[in-house]
């Protein structure tokens, strides 16, 4: 335990010292104000300002920002040669794992508690429907953890930061376009299985909407074990290379 | 303090160290000494509990390293080939960032006693990226001591840096030997035959020899070697005479001399200066040559590569 708190408090320190971190979080927060602005903008008169706006976005968003956000984590350390003494420290790889896992959700919790501000106007100026919005966060913080979790996995697979974002993007995008695959097959239950292995099919029509689903919690929380579960085994196997 | 026993590593049907045994007793310096490839740093990694040995067994301060791997780590500090460090981290964050894994409990004032061991207290707000090669060595050292481990291994701490840091890195090395038991490798002899109490020389992942300097040079010396200076005779004269000699095997002109090599036997010495007075010629010199632990070293490699 006290292995994953040194190690998560290192990462943590890194993203804020981290270039990329701080242009990613200017970057959500920039794409998102600007939807904000003209949901609230085109939303005037017609109809409610959509409660779930900015997890909906951020959906689409985690897709590239999480394999961003995390590509560094075990590609660097291998690269760098550091893996070597972090292997050889006492405390077991599965805490060095789950402490780096931990950091990229944390930060990713913060960049969450920052679009708060959109809710805080939404507030001020109507009456926006609150647990719609709650239950679209807390779906959407899973989901993130979720896809934090593949990023994290194909760091460990390559000490190669691009390949491991090229990757990562590359499953989290088949995963996100899952459902529209769904969406042409014509066999009803083939179509209903491939879209809930996907990680959209757990959300736009559940958490979205403002359902809280156990079978949804459990799904994210499933990828996310077994993504790091995976991870951990991938990292064991540095020592045997 | 350090038991290896039959330690093996093998890549495919590649033997990287094969069937190596070796002990270490407490506060000893040994130094592992063997050419580019001789399997030192596989070795080192297999003890720190980085890679699982393919056979074999070692004990680390009384911990086997594969089922107590955990509490062989506690107890030793390392510092890789490749110095590995964290570019934006600050001296002192990177330091107490190791000290915290390891569990260090005043992971602070260690940070501090360690640095100032390592002459880097003053810069410990610099950040990592912008300290010299020297200065990067030294912060590794620094990453092995300061869980005060009973146990450090060094793998080639010596290498890419100046002769006066040199110089000063074989000093501590020697000095941490009061305290903790060392074990280091390199592939340099002198610095072997500097620091060491006892150094095994391997290649090829096996053991070739090993004792104290002292007592490798004697051991592996085949046979006699002298030095041996004449008057009054020419050059060839001399050394025809000389390798007439019982027990003689060689005789090469050595400055305005000769370096005699001959087998071990009692009154060697007597003889070659009763038959060089004999012919009537002057003895100006006789002595002994010590080999260095460098010639020993080739002269191994050599026979090595020739069997
Ligand atoms: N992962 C690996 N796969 C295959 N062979 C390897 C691997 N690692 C090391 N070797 C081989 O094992 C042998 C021993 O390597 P090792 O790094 O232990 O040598 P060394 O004594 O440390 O050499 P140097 O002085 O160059 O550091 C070498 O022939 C090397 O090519
Ligand atoms: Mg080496």
């Amino acid at each position: 335990m006290n292995g994953t708190w040194v190690v998560f408090r290192r990462e943590v320190g890194q993203y804020f010292a981290s270039p990329i971190a701080y242009l990613i979080a200017a970057a959500l927060l920039l794409v998102t104000g600007l939807y904000f602005n003209a949901d609230l903008t085109f939303s005037v008169g017609t109809k409610p300002a959509e409660p779930a706006l900015i997890p909906l976005l951020l959906s689409f968003a985690m897709v590239f920002c999480a394999p961003l956000l995390t590509m560094r984590l075990l590609a660097e350390e291998r690269r760098e040669g550091t893996l070597e003494l972090l292997l050889t420290a006492p405390v077991s790889d599965g805490a060095i794992v789950l402490g780096k896992f931990l950091s990229a959700w944390f930060y990713y919790t913060i960049l969450l508690a920052l679009t708060f501000i959109y809710q805080i106007i939404l507030v001020s100026i109507t009456q926006p429907d609150m647990g719609h919005t709650m239950a679209a966060y807390i779906g959407i913080w899973l989901y993130g953890g979720a896809t934090l979790a593949v990023g994290i996995l194909f760091s460990a697979i390559t000490e190669n930061q691009i390949v491991a974002a090229f990757l990562s993007i590359a499953l989290l995008f088949i995963l996100w376009m899952g459902e529209l695959i769904g969406q042409i097959i014509t066999n009803l239950e083939l179509a209903e299985v491939v879209r809930q292995l996907t990680l959209i099919g757990h959300f736009t029509s559940s958490f979205a909407v403002g359902l809280i689903r156990a079978e949804d919690i459990a799904y994210y929380a499933g990828i996310t074990a077994l993504m790091l579960f995976i991870a951990i085994r991938v990292v064991e196997s540095n020592r045997w290379r | 303090m350090i038991d290896v026993q039959n330690l093996s590593k093998t890549y495919g049907t590649f033997a990287a160290v094969d069937r190596l045994s070796f002990k270490a007793e407490a506060g000893e310096v040994v130094g592992l000494l063997g050419p580019n490839g001789a399997g030192k740093t596989t070795t080192m990694r297999m003890l720190t509990g980085f890679m699982p040995p393919s056979a074999g067994s070692a004990r680390i301060a009384g911990y086997d390293i594969l089922n107590d791997s955990l509490e062989v780590r506690r107890r030793v500090g390392y510092l890789p080939e490749r110095v590995p460090v964290y570019p934006d981290m600050t001296v002192q964050g990177y330091i107490q960032f190791w000290a915290n894994l390891r569990g260090v409990r005043d992971a602070r004032r260690q940070t501090e006693r360690v640095l100032e061991s390592v002459h880097l207290l003053e810069r410990r707000k610099t950040l990592i990226r912008n300290l010299s090669k020297g200065m990067r060595q030294r912060l590794g050292l620094a990453q092995a001591l300061v869980h005060d481990p009973p146990v450090v291994i060094l793998d080639e701490p010596t290498i890419g840096i100046d002769p006066q840091q040199v110089i000063e890195v074989r000093q501590s090395v020697r000095a941490l030997g009061e305290k903790h038991t060392v074990l280091f490798s390199t592939h340099i002899l002198s610095e072997a035959e500097q620091v060491c109490d006892r150094v095994i020389i391997i290649n090829h992942g096996r053991i070739l020899a090993q004792g104290t300097p002292a007592t490798l040079r004697q051991q592996l010396q085949p046979g006699d070697h002298l030095y041996v200076q004449i008057s009054g005779a020419s050059s060839a004269a001399g050394q025809r005479l000389l390798a007439e000699i019982e027990g003689v095997q060689q005789v090469q002109p050595q400055g305005i001399g000769f370096h005699v090599r001959a087998a071990v036997r009692a009154n060697l010495r007597g003889d070659i200066a009763q038959r060089v007075v004999q012919a009537g010629y002057q003895l100006e010199e006789l002595r002994p040559v010590a080999m260095t632990l460098e010639d020993i070293f080739l002269d191994l490699l050599g026979r090595e590569e020739g069997a």
